[in-house]
C-alpha cells in the first residue's frame, strides 16, 4: 500500500496540461528534487480557478502535492516569477526542451542538476542569447543526465587524444573513430575533431560548430527516442513549407 | 449478453455532452421519457437538423448554414480587417464587444506542438488564402494568451508579414476596473514588460 505523501512548496515547472474531466488538468510537471511528475490540478479550468494564469509553461513556480498512488494531486502552485513569458522563436524551443523531457525522463526520478540547466536554458532563450548554442547546451547536460554522456576527447579505441583537423564517424555509446569510407563505422555520423573538441567545452558560438553538432545531436536523440516523433520539430517543418515558392 | 436496451443507449448517449456524467445523464433520459416525451422529439429532431444543415463558412469557417455566414454576407463589416480567433465561441465574444468592425476567420483550433496539433489540423492555409485576397490589410491576431494561443500567433504573424499584411496581436495586461493588490502576478508582470508611452 502506498504511503500518502504531502510536499509543499518545491521549486519546478509545468511541461504540458492535459485536459482531465470537465473542470480538471492534468499536468506534468517537472521539479527540482522529484522529476517529472504528473499531477492533478482539481477544478483549474472553471472560469474562476485561482490556478488561470498560474499553471502555464515556462514560468518558474512553488508546487505544492499530496496524495498516494501514482498520481498525486496538486495542492498549490505558486508564481515565482524572474522569467519573461516566452515569444516567437524561443517558445518554439521552449516546444522543444518541454518535449525532451516529456518523452526521455521517466517518471519521479529526480534530475537536480538537469533541471538546474533547463532553468538556464530558458533563462538564455528568453534573454537575448544565442537559440541555437541554448538548445545544443540543452541537449549535451541531458544526454549525460540520462547516463549517455559523450567522450568528445579521445578516440574510443586508441584512446589517442582528438585531432581538431580531423573527421571522424561518432559511434553510438562507444565514441569517435577515425574517418572511414567503408565497413560499419562508415553508418554512424559523420563529425570533425573541431567540432568534437568545442563541444567538450560547450562552445557553440561557430557556425560550422553548430551545424555539426545539430546533426550530431539529432542523431544521438533520435536514437534514444526509439521512433517516436518528436511534434515540436515536425512543427516547424510543416510551417517551412508554406513558404515555399508555390504558395 | 444482451444488447442494452433503448433506454441505456440514450442514458449513454446523453454521456457525451459536456459536464454529464452517469447520474445526470440517467436524470435526463427519465425526465424526457416521464415527463416530456414532446420535448424530446423536438431535441432529437433538432438535432438532427443541426447537424446535416450545419457546415463551415467558405470565406470565415465558423458554423453556418448557407455557404457564408450572416457577417460575411453583410456588406457592413470593414473588410480590410482580418480578427483571428481560436473558435466560434471567441467569436462570439468579441462580437459581444461591438468593439471591431472587421470581419473574422475562426481556425477550429490552435496549433499544439506537444499534442501534435499542426498547421493542416488549423487550416492555415485557406487563412493565408482567405488574408492574400488583396481586399485585407490588417490582421487582428486574437488567439488566447496560453503558451499554445502565442505559438499560434506568432507562426501565423510571420507567414502573413512575409506576405505583405500588417499583422496586430491583442494587447494585454490589467484588467479594466482592475486593482493591482488583486491582480495575479503573471499578469502585473507581462502588463510591466508590455507597458507603453501615454
Amino acid at each position: 500500500m502506498a504511503v500518502s505523501t504531502r510536499v509543499a512548496d518545491r521549486p519546478g515547472f509545468i511541461l504540458h496540461s492535459y485536459p482531465y474531466s470537465e473542470t480538471s488538468l492534468l499536468v506534468e510537471a517537472f521539479t527540482r528534487e522529484h522529476g517529472r511528475m504528473p499531477l492533478i490540478a482539481k477544478g483549474a479550468k472553471r472560469p474562476q480557478s485561482a490556478w488561470r494564469g498560474v499553471l502555464l509553461a515556462f514560468q518558474p513556480l512553488l508546487l505544492s502535492w499530496s496524495g498516494r498512488g501514482d498520481v498525486k494531486t496538486l495542492t498549490g502552485a505558486e508564481w515565482q516569477g524572474g522569467l519573461p513569458m516566452l515569444g516567437g522563436r524561443a517558445l518554439a524551443c521552449g516546444f522543444y526542451l518541454n518535449e525532451l523531457l516529456l518523452k526521455l525522463l521517466a517518471r519521479e526520478d529526480a534530475h537536480p542538476g538537469l533541471f538546474d540547466t533547463y532553468r538556464a536554458a530558458l533563462d538564455g532563450l528568453a534573454g537575448a542569447a544565442d537559440q541555437a548554442a541554448c538548445l545544443r547546451r540543452f541537449e549535451l547536460r541531458l544526454l549525460s543526465e540520462l547516463g549517455y554522456g559523450l567522450s568528445l576527447t579521445h578516440e574510443a579505441e586508441s584512446a589517442q587524444p582528438l585531432d581538431p583537423g580531423s573527421r571522424y564517424h561518432y559511434v553510438f555509446e562507444r565514441g569517435p573513430m577515425p574517418y572511414s569510407v567503408h565497413g560499419d563505422v562508415a553508418r554512424y555520423p559523420e563529425v570533425s575533431g573541431q567540432t568534437l573538441l568545442a563541444m567538450a567545452h560547450e562552445e557553440f558560438a561557430n557556425a560550422a560548430v553548430k551545424a555539426e553538432a545539430k546533426a550530431l545531436f539529432r542523431a544521438l536523440i533520435n536514437r534514444m527516442l526509439d521512433r517516436q516523433v518528436l511534434h515540436s520539430r515536425q512543427l516547424l517543418r510543416d510551417l517551412q513549407a508554406f513558404d515555399e515558392p508555390s504558395l | 449478453m444482451n444488447p442494452p436496451s433503448s433506454l441505456e443507449e440514450l442514458v449513454q448517449a446523453l454521456r457525451c455532452l459536456p459536464g454529464v456524467g452517469p447520474k445526470a445523464a440517467q436524470r435526463m433520459t427519465l425526465h424526457l421519457l416521464q415527463h416530456d416525451p414532446a420535448g424530446g422529439t423536438r431535441l432529437a429532431e433538432a438535432l438532427k437538423k443541426a447537424l446535416s444543415n450545419i457546415r463551415h463558412c467558405e470565406q470565415c469557417n465558423t458554423f453556418t448554414e448557407s455557404a457564408l455566414c450572416a457577417l460575411c454576407a453583410s456588406g457592413k463589416r470593414d473588410p480590410a480587417l482580418l480578427c483571428v480567433v481560436e473558435t466560434p465561441a471567441d467569436l462570439l465574444m468579441i462580437e459581444q464587444t461591438q468593439a471591431y468592425s472587421g470581419l473574422y476567420f475562426v481556425l477550429m483550433g490552435r496549433l499544439s506542438p506537444l499534442d501534435g496539433v499542426g498547421p493542416k489540423d488549423i487550416h492555415v492555409e485557406r487563412l493565408l488564402r482567405r488574408a492574400g485576397d488583396g481586399v485585407v490589410r490588417e490582421v487582428v491576431l486574437a488567439t488566447n494568451f496560453t503558451v499554445e494561443g502565442e505559438a499560434t500567433a506568432h507562426h501565423l504573424g510571420e507567414l502573413l508579414r512575409a506576405r505583405g499584411l500588417a499583422v496586430s496581436r491583442l494587447a494585454r495586461g490589467v484588467p479594466v476596473g482592475g486593482e493591482l493588490e488583486y491582480v495575479d502576478s503573471g499578469t502585473l508582470a507581462q502588463a510591466l514588460r508590455d507597458r507603453r508611452v501615454v
